[in-house]
């Protein structure tokens, strides 16, 4: 975030709202913008690392994940073991670098599935509105109405644990937001003298829908993206905390933790690395999405703490 | 349905977060006899989760019968040998043809709110458990009827003579006498009503169970006012109770640190061996597992020293037949070391390469979990991968039942008779052989030491058949899990018992 | 007035409908026999088809639900699987924990929150602006379990200052449940005050940025006189929302931070139930807690309404 305030800021961007392709500026805008500022910089570096490291961690990966040493099991962080051994003497250090494939594929994925649906259900619902609008927000508001995380694990408790199931579940959860934000938007473009131009010169809905409603609230979809990519990685670190998600062998930082607490007495780096890791991926992406929100929504269409779950 | 007796959930290890919390009020120790000992007060007990319900019939969970064992009676009980000794039956007798066995009860037997406890009390508690096919039903699978022909006279006959009736009839709490009205008012599943030393005083769902001195029992009166059992599922959370004196007595203590607490004198710690056994089970019914040198094979490949350590943290006693060596049925027979050259020598013999194992595992026992992944270590080392499967335990119990496995891991806890060991898993048509083997020589030996009277014999007629089937490979058994409870210095007269009973009657609390 | 209260009304019992119809599909999407499933181990015939029948799977769906809502309706949630208690009662002997923990929590998060929001505000872009910033993107960021774990490391194992887990009730003991509850809430409430602190702060700016705050300022009022009389009043509105509403959020979502300082409550009952497979237990926990986050929101809404006459217009 830069100096300014999000005040001052929405003040001066309100009135930008009617151009037909305002998207391609306010893209070019929010990257220079992302350029000048310091955290969101680092933001981005620190993702940019995450996704090498998501993409080629079982190669950079000192040891392997599942290579079992008995013998030397529970070693502190050691120049061989730069974050220590676990409970069954693996390198936590690869453990906690493959886990990021995990942790990005799920947020991705989970992610994927609330923008494609959401999106969708937004659309249709702010473009037709009438009894469609009412019966789509209506179920959207009944998903609403569950906290976050209890609605993930009674998802995941019908359909057994795993990371497949996690996925949707986190993907159902994350489902409404979309539905709000997309519909929103769609109300506020529909109105708008480029869209009633379309449909006077006898547009198909397809056409308008694709050509000019979309473009135009790609920006608060961005940073809803982004912003939910954060809650998406905590809610499957939590879930996997509660034994819910990623099942072993198979590394996950959450599971890494739940499988550690055990020992975090004796082995304080099985408490500390992975939550870290946690941390930093969902603080880089909280940085970004922030940055975004700031250039591209300022009226702050999207919805972001307030749905962060606790617990 | 399970291959355990009780769903013991991993009590030692440093299982899930699965239960509640060790909190309890503290001052326990109400101390109004000044003297030190005998001066009543309430124990507090942290047990590592909540118990599901308090059927003693019905329910399998280990949390269960940490309570029930203090609560309900059975006619006959083992002692700290495992051997039977009078309880709610004073002495019985056995027909010349061993199928009738007559039991006398005490006189004046009273449940804990003052109803009489008779033959018919007994009557009753079997019939259910055969009639409604509990969990138990299995171990009066011999008894063909039980009456009452007096209040203090139960008559037991048989369809076979059954040397081990009276490990089938008191070894656990799981065929306690439970009362008529108690099951039909159906309060039995919360306030249960037994004959034990204590009786059920409140219960604080996800919290503490209170039990209280029952002024009817038929024994020595216990010297505490009653037990409180907290439910601590973090162990070290449990032990830092301890430490602190909220608690006076925990088993669920940090494996890893058991062997440090053990040299220390407060609190007391101690371990034993358990008659309980973990084992890898490969299925005979699919290729290439039918062929025992393949088996024998994985025997070979597997360190079980490393699985131990990983799993119980040395706090369990490596063992390549069943039987635990401080049971008078144990055989003392470890063909396999730790050999990866033997291994693949017998898979190149048995024409095997490549092979992909599917092992499954269940999060219910995270020592099966945790002990999957250094087995899988193992055998990669001689060319063999294994995909671990991990399933809750329901899923895992449908997938052995219906066959679906190349392998599994799982124990079994509490056993106390050979037959109890050997029988259901081994024999070609047992209930419990999942893992489809066959051998008639075993099935020859099994039925005749099952109803086999002269004790040597018996033993002798065992030790063949553990061979047998350590040879075969049937199981591959890793190891017996010592029992590791702690108490503080207060706590006098407690001893801890291989078959995982908490009796707390004979404890004083001192200040 | 009477008409918004009425529509939102309406609406909530529309949704509340919508949320019992979720709840109940739950138990249908069990894969297999959901009640040969949470017996496991424990099958016998006889529970088994006792069970069955209290939760009414011997009939058709349609037939199901209707009798599960009317029953709901009376305040019959059917029987837990697991112990054959009736789940209304299990479920609402959690409720005092789950309330402490989540007022307490949500208590600390005020504390912290409304001068950290407030300072920064006033003092944009000073020290304590950018401490504010840093501590509200911190608290949104880190894993509140992951906090929990080293707090417990810290405050229970190296300083010893406060037991590491457990619940005493306030009623029973109200220092021991004070000593039990203080991590647990810390930790929820960091989270919560993260997220209150930059919404009052923000709140705020938007408030000092209007045209009479400036004007009262020109006319010579100091900015203190200002700030408490105009811009905390008017900026404090919408914050109540978002309080009420990370307070129904903290009674159901506690799952993690209850599990992991063992404490009895709603969040602690479903995370055993799924554990334990007790589909009626979770469905009663889930539909309790959905429900007290409807009422919540209601309520809000119609105290903002109060608050703020412009609500009703629309």
């Amino acid at each position: 975030m830069s100096e300014e305030t999000e005040a001052t800021r929405s003040g001066e961007e309100t009135g930008g709202g009617g151009a037909g392709r305002r998207s391609d500026g306010q893209l070019r805008r929010a990257l220079s913008a992302l350029r000048h500022d310091p955290l969101a910089l680092t933001g981005t570096a620190v993702l940019a690392l995450l996704v090498v490291v998501g993409v080629a961690g079982p190669w950079l990966a000192p040891s392997g994940i599942n290579e079992v040493n008995i013998d030397r099991m529970l070693e502190a962080p050691s120049w061989s073991h730069p974050f220590g051994t676990d409970e069954l003497g693996r390198d936590v250090l690869s453990r906690v670098m493959v886990a990021a494939r995990v942790s990005l594929q799920v947020g991705l994925v989970s992610v994927g599935i609330a923008l494609v649906v959401g999106v969708t259900f937004g659309l249709f619902a702010g473009y037709y509105r009438g009894w469609l609008d009412n019966v789509l927000m209506r179920c959207m508001d009944v998903l609403f109405a569950f906290p976050v995380l209890l609605l993930a694990v009674a998802i995941v408790a019908v359909l057994g644990p795993g990371l497949l199931t996690a996925m949707i579940a986190i993907g159902v959860v994350y489902t409404p937001i979309f539905a709000r934000v997309t519909r929103a938007g769609v109300l506020s473009v529909r109105e708008q003298v480029f869209v009633r131009a379309a449909v006077s010169i006898g547009a198909s809905d397809l056409r308008i829908i694709v050509r000019h409603v979309l473009p135009n609230i790609a920006a608060p979809l961005i940073v809803q993206t982004s912003l939910s990519l954060a809650f998406a990685i905590l809610s499957e670190a939590a879930l996997s905390f509660l034994g819910l998600g990623v099942q072993p062998p198979e590394p996950a930082w959450g599971r890494m933790l739940y499988d550690g607490r055990g020992f975090v007495t004796e082995a304080w780096w099985l408490g500390v690395f992975p939550g870290a890791a946690i941390f930093l991926t969902v603080l880089a992406f909280n940085l970004v999405g922030d940055a975004l929100r700031d250039v591209l929504d300022p009226r702050q269409l999207t919805v972001s703490e307030s749905r962060r779950s606790s617990g | 349905m399970s291959s355990t007796r009780f769903r013991l959930a991993g009590a030692t290890l440093a299982l899930t977060l699965a239960v509640v919390a060790g909190c309890s009020t503290g001052e326990g120790v109400d101390v109004d006899g000044a003297d030190g000992a005998a001066a009543g007060g309430v124990l507090n007990a942290a047990i590592g989760g909540e118990p599901d319900q308090l059927d003693p019939h019905k329910t399998s969970a280990y949390y269960s019968f940490q309570v029930l064992e203090n609560v309900y009676d059975t006619l006959v009980e083992p002692d700290a040998n495992l051997e039977m000794k009078p309880a709610l039956a004073t002495e019985w007798s056995t027909s010349d043809d061993q199928l009738t066995w007559t039991f006398t009860l005490r006189q004046g037997l009273k449940f804990s709110d003052g109803s009489p406890l008779t033959a018919e009390d007994v009557v009753y508690s079997y019939t259910r458990i055969i009639d409604e096919k509990l969990n138990n039903a299995y171990r009066f699978a011999t008894v063909k009827s039980v009456t009452a022909p007096d209040p203090t006279t139960v008559v037991v006959t048989l369809s076979a003579p059954t040397p081990n009736l009276l490990a089938n009839l008191g070894g656990f709490k799981g065929v306690a006498i439970v009362q008529k009205a108690n099951v039909e008012s159906g309060e039995i599943t919360t306030k249960p009503i037994g004959s034990g030393p204590f009786a059920l005083g409140s219960y604080t769902s996800g919290d503490n169970i209170s039990l209280v001195r029952n002024d009817n029992y038929w024994g020595e009166q216990p010297k505490l006012d009653g037990v409180r059992f907290t439910f601590v599922s973090d162990p070290t959370v449990a032990l830092q109770n301890l430490r602190g004196g909220e608690v006076q007595w925990t088993d669920n203590l940090p494996p890893q640190q058991v062997p440090a607490l053990r040299d220390g004198d407060d609190p007391t710690v101690q371990s034993v061996p358990s008659s309980d056994y973990w084992y890898l089970a490969l299925n005979q019914a699919r290729k290439p597992y039918d062929d025992v040198n393949v088996r024998r094979a994985v025997a070979f490949a597997l360190d079980r020293e490393a699985i131990t350590k990983a799993a119980k943290f040395g706090l369990a006693t490596v063992n390549q037949t069943a039987i635990p060596q401080n049971s008078a049925f144990y055989y003392e027979y470890a063909p396999y070391r730790h050999d990866p050259n033997q291994a693949r020598q017998l898979l190149d013999q048995a024409g095997v390469s490549g092979l992909t194992m599917d092992l499954m595992v269940t999060s219910e026992y995270p020592e099966t979990v945790t002990a999957a992944q250094v087995i899988a270590s193992q055998l990669e080392a001689i060319g063999v991968t294994v995909k671990i499967r991990t399933l809750d335990f329901a899923q895992w119990l449908d997938e052995q039942s219906s066959g679906k496995f190349d392998a599994f891991m799982l124990g079994w806890l509490g056993n106390i008779d050979p037959d109890e060991f050997y029988y259901a898993q081994h024999h070609s048509g047992g209930t419990f052989n999942f893992h489809k083997y066959a051998n008639p020589a075993v099935d020859r030996l099994l039925d005749q030491a099952r109803t086999e009277t002269d004790q040597g014999a018996r033993k002798q007629q065992y030790e063949q058949v553990a061979k047998q089937i350590v040879d075969d490979a049937s199981y591959i058994y890793l190891y017996n899990p010592d029992v590791a409870q702690g108490w503080s210095r207060q706590v006098s007269g407690y001893e801890v018992r291989t078959d995982r009973a908490i009796r707390f009657r004979d404890v004083a609390l001192a200040r | 007035m009477a008409r918004f209260v009425l529509r939102r009304l309406l609406q909530s019992g529309v949704v509340l409908l919508g949320v019992t119809l979720v709840v109940f599909l739950l138990l249908q999407l069990v894969p297999g026999d959901p009640v040969r499933v949470a017996l496991g181990t424990r099958f016998d015939p006889q529970t088994y088809e006792a069970l069955r029948a209290r939760a009414g799977l011997d009939q058709p769906l349609v037939v199901q639900y209707f009798d599960y809502l009317r029953r709901a309706l009376t305040g019959d949630l059917g029987v837990s699987f697991r112990s054959g208690r009736p789940v209304t009662e299990i479920v609402l002997e959690r409720l005092p924990a789950t309330l402490s923990l989540a007022v307490t929590a949500v208590l600390f998060a005020m504390l912290v929150a409304f001068p950290l929001g407030i300072l920064s505000a006033i003092r944009s872009g000073s020290l304590i602006d950018h401490a504010a910033r840093v501590f509200s993107q911190f608290g949104v960021s880190v894993p509140d379990f992951w906090m929990g774990i080293m707090g417990i490391l810290l405050f229970a194992g190296v300083l010893g200052w406060l037991p590491p887990s457990g619940y005493v009730a306030l009623t029973e003991d109200p220092g021991k449940w004070a000593s039990h509850v203080a991590l647990p809430a810390a930790t929820v409430g960091l989270v919560t005050a993260s997220i209150l602190t930059r919404f009052i702060r923000s709140s705020m700016l938007e408030v000092l940025s209007e045209d009479y705050v400036r004007t009262a300022e020109a006319k010579g009022l100091r900015t203190r006189v200002v700030v408490l009389r105009h811009v905390l009043r008017n900026a404090l509105i919408p914050v109540v929302t978002v309080v009420a509403v990370q307070l129904a959020s903290l009674l159901g979502g506690v799952i993690v931070i209850e599990v992991l300082f063992a404490w009895p409550g709603i969040g602690r009952l479903t995370y055993d139930a799924v554990q334990a497979r007790d589909y009626p237990v979770l469905q009663g926990a889930v539909l309790l807690v959905a429900a007290l986050f409807l009422l919540v929101n209601l309520l809000v809404d119609i105290l903002y309404a109060r608050l703020d006459p412009r609500i009703t217009v629309k």
